[in-house]
């Protein structure tokens, strides 16, 4: 499975939507994580808030392709995103083991990902940098097997993510 | 001597490490606190006026900000004070190493940046979801008072903290951490060590 995950409606149409799934984060009501630590501890697997965010961690989980689309802020994701990825930690253990060397906690059933990361909104060159520099944090802790990072204006953003999935068609 | 504000951006501020970081702060010099909640920000961000050093005491969230805070400095950036603090950072990650952190201390400083707000200290600790319950808590207090005077006295710095613990050793303690933490439930570690998620 193939997963388009973005923080603003995009107008895109995919050849095989069974294969591929958009969705668009800004139409579904998902609130913050409280940090209880229920997804490991109590129900393993299973955010205990269940609004819209539980039907899309799991595509997450089980995506080997991924393009995620967020506006940046201060060099991260920005709410839209930033909160969606803070719950999606259903999909890993709290135990830690080492990657490269380095602490993390351990996946459950995820699939490694080749990603497609693509920011927009970044004020110039130092905070896309810095966008870098989390996105190669993220690689760790998201499975990322490879990973590119992309930037954007808002006005060519469809025709990039368009451009990057047309990829996945060929391939 | 200024005036100090603690703002806790934990997403379970009440209950968090956070907070028992901030009480060690306020142990060494008077500090006001907060917590940051949905509801507050316009509050907290006409408050942070009242002072003359901000702390921001927060965990390391998914490599970045937890979004409790990112929304906080949002409203802030657009309603700042008229007289701006100083913003200095005290962040907690539970990894061993204390730079997973970086990252997100540089998100507040570019938050400065772009705003005009000037950066002051730094305080990343590492193994700092159980330090405080191992005998490696003097290390944080230590760390803190000397972070703490280092605001006081205005006089900046960046440190850090973590149990100078091999790998090996951390993985075990942490294992066996979170398994007690399980019990508390019920739940085996076989249980929370399930490769499943839950399906759409």
């Amino acid at each position: 499975m193939k997963l388009i995950l973005s923080d603003r409606p995009l107008d895109l149409t995919v050849k095989n939507p069974d294969q591929i799934k958009v969705i668009d984060l800004s139409a579904l009501k998902i609130h913050n994580c409280v940090g209880c630590f229920g997804c490991w501890t109590k129900t393993p697997g299973r955010c205990v808030i269940r609004d819209d965010a539980v039907t899309v961690y799991p595509l997450i989980a089980q995506s080997d392709s991924v393009i995620y689309v967020s506006r940046i802020k201060y060099g991260g994701y920005d709410s839209i995103m930033k909160t969606m990825l803070e719950r999606a930690i259903p999909v890993q253990q709290a135990f830690i083991h080492l990657v490269d060397g380095e602490c993390h906690h351990v996946q459950r059933a995820v699939a490694p990902k080749q990603a497609v990361i693509i920011g927009y909104g970044a004020s110039g060159p130092k905070e896309q940098a810095l966008f870098r520099r989390l996105v190669e944090r993220n690689a760790r802790n998201m499975n990322f097997e490879n990973f590119q990072v992309l930037f954007s204006s808002q006005e060519e953003l469809e025709s990039l993510v368009r451009k990057e999935a047309a990829k996945w068609d060929a391939s | 001597m200024g005036r100090i504000l603690i703002l806790n951006g934990s997403p379970r501020a009440p209950k968090s490490n956070s907070k028992r970081y901030a009480g060690l702060f306020m142990d060494c010099c008077k500090a006001d606190y907060a917590e940051i909640t949905k509801t507050n920000h316009r509050e907290l961000c006409a408050r942070t006026g009242e002072y003359t050093d901000l702390v921001l005491a927060f965990p390391l969230y998914a490599d970045g900000l937890p979004v409790t805070l990112l929304d906080f400095l949002k409203t802030l950036e657009a309603e700042p004070p008229q007289q701006k603090p100083t913003v200095s950072v005290l962040i907690n990650c539970g990894f061993l190493e204390y730079a997973q952190n970086h990252t997100a201390v540089e998100m507040v400083a570019l938050f400065c940046r772009q705003n005009g707000w000037s950066f002051g200290s730094v305080l990343e600790i590492g193994g700092g979801e159980a330090i405080l319950d191992t005998p490696f808590r003097f290390l944080a207090a230590g760390s803190i008072k000397k972070f703490a005077r280092s605001v006081e006295k205005k006089r900046y710095a960046r440190f850090h903290t973590t149990m100078p613990l091999p790998k090996s050793m951390f993985l075990k303690a942490s294992a066996a951490y979170w398994t007690e933490y399980g019990k508390k439930y019920n739940i085996s570690k076989e249980e929370m060590q399930t490769m499943q998620i839950e399906q759409t």
